[in-house]
């Protein structure tokens, strides 16, 4: 068996030795993705298509640079596709040789131009899952468990292309696929609030991050708001990252834009258009565009405060408004 | 379907009616972006007030009254949702059959309701560098697999109907044989209808074969059968399936997507321009 990331030994090896204490955790975002991220490393990167992606973190990771990264999580849409962007622009700067992923577009928003530009040409090893697949692997590995049974999806080719087991059920003696943990070397999650010790609080969807975080042997996490322990530690049940799962806290508002974040913003619809019309582009030959707008807002940018500098007040604003009305509460 | 002067809904429309008739009130549906979505808010606000949303990023029973949602994983399903974790708990209610109907879709079907959201070209060989590069499964293989009974959706061309699929993403009857899908260790019934631009279809019980019941208004058996790049069995009893009434028309372009950003509405036809 090929382990992809940590193997379950390596999994405990790495937690067993990990400091655990209850520290102060906030950094930079530069300060998290040097510290925690090398070259080769698998990552899990956060969120559901274009629900809380971290787009900070995937911006820092594209200007700090890495190399033959694996990239893995259940269904990515803007952070994976500035990701893949980046590397099919500078793959001598950054770079990913292999995705673990059950889907990667935009659902409403389209297909991404930049999964079939890497895809198509073959510059990615690929392999299949569904979403239940890629969120068991991550809670088999958030279990310490090497493996995970599953009922999905008998008959279908991904199980012909991965790493799954269809095996006899020891007590039905039907058909079960059993799916190997993913134990990521490092989980990158945007999450609603956070303590300086790493304790999350999340809204809306959980996606796969709490699974993640479990799971990975370290965690960065960027946050909308930063709020004090005192305040987090009134609703323990709420928060589904414990401190301890969590190496890195950056408060980073507007970490997810222009995906959206619930309670904070909707999606920049616009900006994600805007994006793939770019990308498109690329897929169709014609790099220069998309080139432009990384120069402009990613590789130019020393901060992603920079970034975010680049939208009008108005329409940030908007997306606050949109989102206050997707999840009406008094002031 | 021919947009004529008598014309007054689209395919689209005609596909969420369609859907939103096959579902069932006080049951319970997992459901996607789109069409689908449009389809359950539908049927929840005519024959199936009772209707429970599930969507696979984890939001259980929303009401969906903030508009529609872009995503699976949107605000607007976890607002006034009953329950709402992650894709895990999601994925596990289907599991264990809390999840009467799923709505799956593809870029490919084939005649034992098998779908593929993949990849076009040769498999394995291409795998690695495929001819086309498409999404991939997200959660259609799981719901193909473990909801109770799955309603197709596909737009209607010849292209898109193949007897046999570059890659099966989402298993429906399998290769067909008597038991494949209880063979294999699948949970659901499977497939139960397919809904498209111009037809409903089930499947054959014998053969498991799809299986033309419904011809949407304006086609004919002949036109469908013209359209599917396989041949089609033909009910015995096969009817005109009944357009949109005024009040569901009205429902969804004034009320549940009044914008038209899923379902496009009639357009008048225009004067040509001269071009260049």
């Amino acid at each position: 068996m090929v382990w992809t990331g940590l193997n379950p030994d390596e999994a405990r090896e790495a937690l067993v030795r990990k400091d655990k204490s209850k520290r102060d955790k906030r950094t930079s975002l530069k300060e998290a993705v040097d510290a925690f991220i090398k070259d080769g490393d698998n990552v899990a990167v956060g969120g559901f298509v274009n629900i809380r992606q971290p787009v900070a973190i995937a911006h820092e990771m594209i200007r700090h640079g890495f190399q033959d990264l694996t990239l893995s999580f259940q269904s990515g849409g803007m952070a994976i596709d500035y990701l893949g962007g980046a590397m099919a622009l500078a793959p001598d700067h950054f770079s990913f040789k292999r995705v673990e992923l059950a889907y990667w577009a935009h659902e409403s928003f389209g297909l991404s131009s930049i999964f079939r530009y890497l895809a198509e040409n073959g510059l990615v090893e690929l392999e299949d899952w569904s979403n239940y697949n890629m969120s068991a692997r991550f809670k088999a590995g958030s279990m310490g468990l090497p493996f995970i049974p599953c009922r999905s999806p008998m008959g279908s080719d991904i199980l012909k292309r991965c790493r799954a087991k269809v095996v006899e059920c020891p007590f039905t003696g039907r058909p079960i696929i059993l799916l190997p943990a993913s134990n990521p070397n490092v989980a990158v999650i945007h999450v609603q609030a956070a303590d300086p010790y790493g304790n999350c609080i999340i809204r809306g969807t959980d996606a796969t991050c709490p699974e993640m975080a479990m799971a990975a042997a370290h965690t960065i996490v960027t946050c909308e708001q930063l709020v004090s322990h005192e305040l987090i530690t009134r609703s323990p049940k709420e928060i589904t990252i414990p401190f301890f799962a969590v190496d890195a806290v950056v408060h980073v508002p507007f970490g997810a834009y222009p995906s959206s974040c619930r309670r904070h913003y909707y999606f920049n619809k616009d900006h994600i258009a805007t994006f793939h019309a770019l990308a498109t582009l690329l897929h169709k030959g014609n790099p220069g565009g998309l080139k432009a707008y990384y120069e402009d807002y990613i590789f130019g940018n020393h901060t992603f405060q920079d970034f975010i500098d680049r939208f009008p007040v108005r329409k940030l604003l908007e997306e606050q408004l949109s989102e206050s009305e997707n999840y009406e509460r008094l002031a | 379907m021919q947009l004529t002067e008598e014309t007054v809904y689209t395919p689209q429309e005609m596909i969420v009616v369609a859907g939103a008739r096959t579902l069932e009130d006080n049951k319970v549906v997992f459901v996607g972006t789109g069409l689908p979505m449009i389809a359950t808010v539908l049927a929840r606000r005519t024959h199936a007030p009772g209707l429970i949303p599930v969507f696979e990023a984890g939001a259980v029973g929303p009401t969906l009254e903030a508009g529609l949602p872009f995503s699976v994983g949107d605000s607007r399903t976890s607002s006034r949702a009953s329950y709402t974790k992650g894709l895990n708990a999601a994925f596990e209610l289907t599991q264990r059959g809390f999840c009467d109907f799923g709505f799956v879709g593809g870029a490919e079907i084939d005649p034992f309701g098998n779908l593929n959201s993949t990849m076009m070209g040769k498999f394995p060989e291409d795998y690695q560098k495929p001819r086309v590069r498409l999404p991939g499964s997200g959660g259609a293989g799981d719901m193909a697999a473990s909801c109770e009974r799955t309603i197709l959706i596909m737009p209607h061309q010849k292209r898109r109907f193949n007897e046999k699929l570059s890659y099966i993403t989402s298993p429906g009857f399998l290769d067909g044989t008597p038991g494949a899908r209880k063979r294999a260790g699948l949970l659901g019934r499977g497939p139960y209808r397919v809904i498209t631009t111009k037809a409903v279809l089930d499947f054959d019980e014998a053969t498991r074969r799809m299986r033309l019941i419904h011809t949407m208004p304006g086609e004919t058996v002949e036109s469908v059968q013209a359209a599917t790049g396989f041949e089609l069995l033909v009910s015995p009893a096969v009817s005109e399936f009944d357009p949109p009434t005024d009040q569901e028309l009205r429902l969804i372009r004034e009320q549940i997507d009044p914008l038209g950003f899923f379902v496009k509405k009639p357009v008048k036809p225009q004067p040509l321009p001269n071009q260049f």
